[in-house]
């Protein structure tokens, strides 16, 4: 690596004039990835236990589940707690949208009460985090000197990063280095602090490094505000699970006064309903059902059950997330703002770039900017751009979680797209023919997504053992004992409904646009209803929350 | 085709809001009803409880919680749901003969015959506690010798508590029991429960319906991290701590223990270990007394002490441990949970106890490594 620290940081960041014009032609599309928590997946309810600790961990109980045991502080989306929040935020914003400061400073504060009412001990965390790249990034928008802009970024970053590897790799590290030691001689047992990983840092600090990389590229045109950069980072409908909005395109929102008359209310219900159907029905029945019981004990399961387990988990994963989104879609709709489009039918695609072009979409342009491209992108010959692939894969596994299971996880992401590289640039005859082939296209879908099913196995192990059990009792014989007909519609719905039409979704949105605003209102309380009654009891908190 | 978007205005925005809060309110009364009892005790459950307890009785005759109960017992009945007591309620309603379900590895039973009724339940006037604290637990436990059980049969352990024994504790002993023979665990947990909050779930009509026709011989449980706050029990608040919370909480983990051993079940009790946030330990530290208190009093109950394994020398909380001769996480990050390795610390001594009782001759040779220090 040539230059110092903060060279590789800038690279790492921009890949500026020193390392050629900066294109901003979408390379490749590929990269991505997301968090963790994972492993636990459904189980854990939220405790008093706790509460009496801040909130701290996010076990969090119950849904919309009202007949669901634990008494949440925290605010999951499908709450009673949350939408009380989101109703009176609603009615507050709103009369305030003529005054642009105000609304922004009302906006903030609750920001900051949503966050608090997991943990108020990290809401200062939040806010220096936040403060500290605002600050920074002013400081690179006012200065013309080009070093001292470089400068300012490379500190901006580096501290960022600081806090992220603090709070989530500290342990990782520590243990990691045990044992490498261990390999050589004995090594000692520290008895050190843990830290505790706050809600949403990978995401916030994502932000944060979002913001200081637009204003340096002058992407964010616009002089920045503190009260906008706060608002940026903290804005609570996608504080803590994303998507991560770009601070070129979310700031300018919030910089214009909120437009009254054009909210897109059937959208933002629809929007919703979808997400909340996905999470508290598809994501939670298979959840509780089907995955954590397999993955706790593999070794008690045979072929059909792991087999159902491993798609089970996709689905889940799947519409936990994208449930996630779309609700946070919804509310800031609601609220006259505009989210980025996070997922597009992921199951559906034929190839790994065509995967990551469709799956946690924010994520994997964010890691395609500032970090593949960066790196070289696919500028710098054949050798370079596999390996940029698979360095920005394998740290999108790590930002994922701090274990080696999420490293082999984005490893295998890498090795695809490799390998994907390697196969379409191939101009074989052979080849050439099979993908010429009507069905190919189908036999793509079907390859890719169990090329992600295997990967997933490593992200939902806790441990390389758990995963090497799942694998070996793939093969030995045995049905599927818990194939009960909610989980087979669930699991069909999780992975099938991808295939639907977008136009029968327009078609509903349509259906719903000719309707008069009170009829969609009761649309949505007799979804949430229906809902309600069929969720599964326990409700599991967003997979991704703690990445 | 830009027929499907639609701008409304504020207004408009307001009205199917509106609907939508007003319709919510009708049609969930009674699971808002729900969700307030369940509230911490504070100012929240306070304001929220008579608000929606006067809502529910208002919109009563309109008969809409009878159709929310009976499409959740439908579901029930049609095998959608997996909520005991939901199941029970359509066993009860349909009155069918009541299958006998298998139970299976990993697997709660979903069919619970009516014949197990919980028969122990707590005084409902709080005296002082029945016997004086014994004191702080010990540090490590000596396991005695229980009953074995007949030869070619399975011993049933069932695995019972809140999330104590749901996160690592649960899964790690699953997954180190394939390596005993004759050893079968069945879960039967539940995150989010404990004894203070009954109205939250109460583990004594609870716990025979997640059973189901299971008969244990060993339960293993792992409960209390819910239960240091005050409760509510017939309009009085006892504040957690007092001499009358202690006195109630006592009975309350009596009749637990009771409804465990009412099968004929020998009961091990997981101490819960000691946690990262002194405030919360200190409340841990009082119900670990409480438990052990009760569980010493019985003849047949056995105490394990989870502190000399997962804590410093002196018992206190510790993140980082030595594990098969590599430094280890103990603890989930929240500083309560056992992490993965830490239940390998806790799992270690449990099952070749466990399936030594049978013969040391069954305890396979991995077993066996597992078991020593």
């Amino acid at each position: 690596m040539r230059g110092s620290w903060s060279d590789i940081i800038l690279r790492l960041m921009c890949g500026f004039p020193a390392y050629g014009a900066r294109s901003d032609r979408a390379v490749d599309g590929e990269e991505g990835a997301d968090a963790e928590i994972g492993q636990g997946g459904g189980g854990i309810a939220l405790e008093y236990a706790h509460v009496l600790r801040l909130q701290e961990s996010l076990a969090v109980s119950l849904s919309l589940s009202f007949r669901s045991s634990g008494c949440a502080r925290s605010m999951l989306f499908p709450t009673v707690e949350y939408a009380v929040f989101f109703l009176v935020v609603l009615a507050i914003a709103w009369p305030l949208a003529k005054y642009v400061t105000v609304r922004k400073i009302f906006l903030l504060l609750a920001s900051y009460v949503f966050y608090g009412l997991w943990s108020w001990r990290y809401v200062p965390l939040l806010i220096l985090v936040s403060l500290f790249a605002a600050v920074m990034a002013q400081a690179i928008q006012r200065s013309g000197d080009t070093q001292r802009r470089r400068r300012v970024l490379v500190v901006g970053v580096a501290g960022c990063l600081l806090v992220l590897a603090y709070y989530k790799y500290t342990s990782f590290v520590l243990l990691s280095a045990m044992g490498l030691w261990g390999l050589v001689g004995r090594a000692p047992v520290w008895n050190l602090p843990a830290p505790f990983l706050p809600l949403g840092i990978s995401f916030f600090v994502f932000h944060a490094i979002s913001l200081l990389g637009d204003v340096y590229r002058e992407k964010l045109r616009e002089d920045l505000h503190l009260l906008d950069a706060l608002l940026y980072v903290a804005f609570f409908p996608q504080l803590i699970a994303g998507p991560i909005l770009r601070a070129s395109k979310f700031i300018p929102q919030l910089m214009r006064p909120c437009d009254a008359t054009k909210i897109r209310v059937n959208r933002a219900f629809l929007l919703i309903l979808a997400g909340l159907f996905k999470k508290v029905i598809i994501s939670n029945t298979l959840a509780t059902r089907l995955v954590q019981p397999v993955f706790a004990a593999p070794a008690d399961f045979h072929r059909g059950d792991v087999l159902l387990a491993i798609y089970g988990y996709a689905a889940e994963i799947y519409c936990d997330f994208s449930g996630y989104t779309d609700i946070a879609t919804g509310c800031a709709m609601l609220l006259g703002y505009r989210f980025p489009r996070n997922f597009n039918a992921p199951y559906t695609a034929t190839d790994p770039r065509d995967f990551w072009q469709r799956w946690h979409i924010s994520l994997s342009t964010w890691l395609r900017d500032y970090l593949y491209i960066p790196l070289g992108g696919s500028r710098k010959g054949t050798a370079s751009t596999y390996a940029n692939l698979m360095i920005t894969m394998l740290l999108g596994g790590l930002w994922h979680g701090a274990s080696w299971t999420f490293v082999m996880w984005g490893g295998l992401q890498g090795v695809f797209l490799v390998g994907h590289r390697v196969w379409a640039g191939s101009s074989s005859g052979a080849v050439l023919r099979l993908r010429g082939r009507v069905w190919w296209p189908w036999v793509s879908r079907v390859l890719m997504f169990h090329a992600v099913c295997l990967g997933w196995v490593f992200f939902r192990s806790p441990t390389f053992g758990v995963a090497d059990t799942m694998l070996h009792q793939l093969g030995v014989s045995g049905g599927a004992t818990l194939a009960s007909w909610p989980v087979v519609v669930t699991l069909a719905i999780g992975i099938f409904g991808q295939y639907a039409p977008r136009m029968w979704r327009r078609g509903v949105e349509a259906m719903m646009a000719r309707l008069p605003v009170g009829v969609n209102g009761l649309v949505l309380a007799l979804g949430v209803f229906v809902i309600e009654v069929l969720g599964p009891t326990g409700v599991a908190p967003f997979i991704y929350f703690q990445f | 085709m830009r027929g499907y978007q639609r701008f409304s205005t504020v207004k408009q925005m307001s009205g199917g809001m509106g609907v939508f809060v007003v319709l919510a309110l009708l049609l969930e009364s009674g699971g808002l009803v729900n969700w307030a009892q369940r509230l911490e005790l504070g100012p929240e459950r306070t304001c929220a409880l008579p608000l929606v307890m006067a809502l529910h009785r208002g919109v009563g005759w309109m008969g809409l919680e009878g159709l929310r109960s009976d499409a959740i017992v439908e579901l029930a009945r049609i095998g959608w749901s997996d909520d005991p007591e939901a199941i029970a309620k359509a066993r009860e309603a349909s009155s069918a003969v009541p299958e006998v379900a298998s139970a299976s590895p990993g697997s709660v039973p979903k069919t619970p015959p009516p014949t197990m009724k919980a028969k122990v339940r707590v005084t409902p006037t709080p005296r002082l506690p029945l016997q004086p604290l014994v004191g702080d637990p010990p540090l490590l436990s000596v396991l005695p010798k229980i009953p074995g059980v007949r030869p070619g049969r399975t011993r049933t352990v069932a695995l019972v508590g809140d999330s104590m024994m749901a996160v690592g504790l649960s899964s790690t002993l699953l997954r180190e029991s394939p390596k005993y023979e004759d050893l079968e665990l069945v879960k039967v947990f539940k995150s989010g429960s404990g004894l203070a909050r009954p109205e939250v779930f109460d583990w004594q009509t609870e716990y025979p319906a997640m059973l189901g026709a299971v008969r244990p011989d060993v339960v293993l449980v792992a409960i209390g991290a819910n239960d240091g706050q005050g409760f509510v029990e017939d309009g009085v608040t006892y504040e957690f701590g007092s001499a009358e919370w202690v006195a109630m909480y006592e009975r309350r983990v009596e009749a637990f223990l009771a409804l465990l051993e009412a099968g004929g079940a020998t009961v091990v009790w997981v101490e819960l270990p000691p946690m990262e946030s002194d405030a919360y330990d200190a409340r841990i530290a009082l119900i670990n007394r409480i438990d052990y208190a009760v569980v010493k009093s019985s003849r047949k109950a056995v105490w394990y002490s989870t502190a000399g394994l997962v804590g410093d020398a002196d018992g206190q909380f510790k993140a980082y441990g030595e594990v098969y001769g590599t430094m280890a996480r103990l603890r989930k990050q929240d500083g309560i949970h056992l992490s993965d390795d830490g239940a390998v610390l806790v799992a270690a001594k449990l099952l070749p106890w466990l399936a030594s009782q049978q013969s040391s001759a069954q305890i396979p040779s991995r077993a066996r490594k597992l078991a020593e220090p």
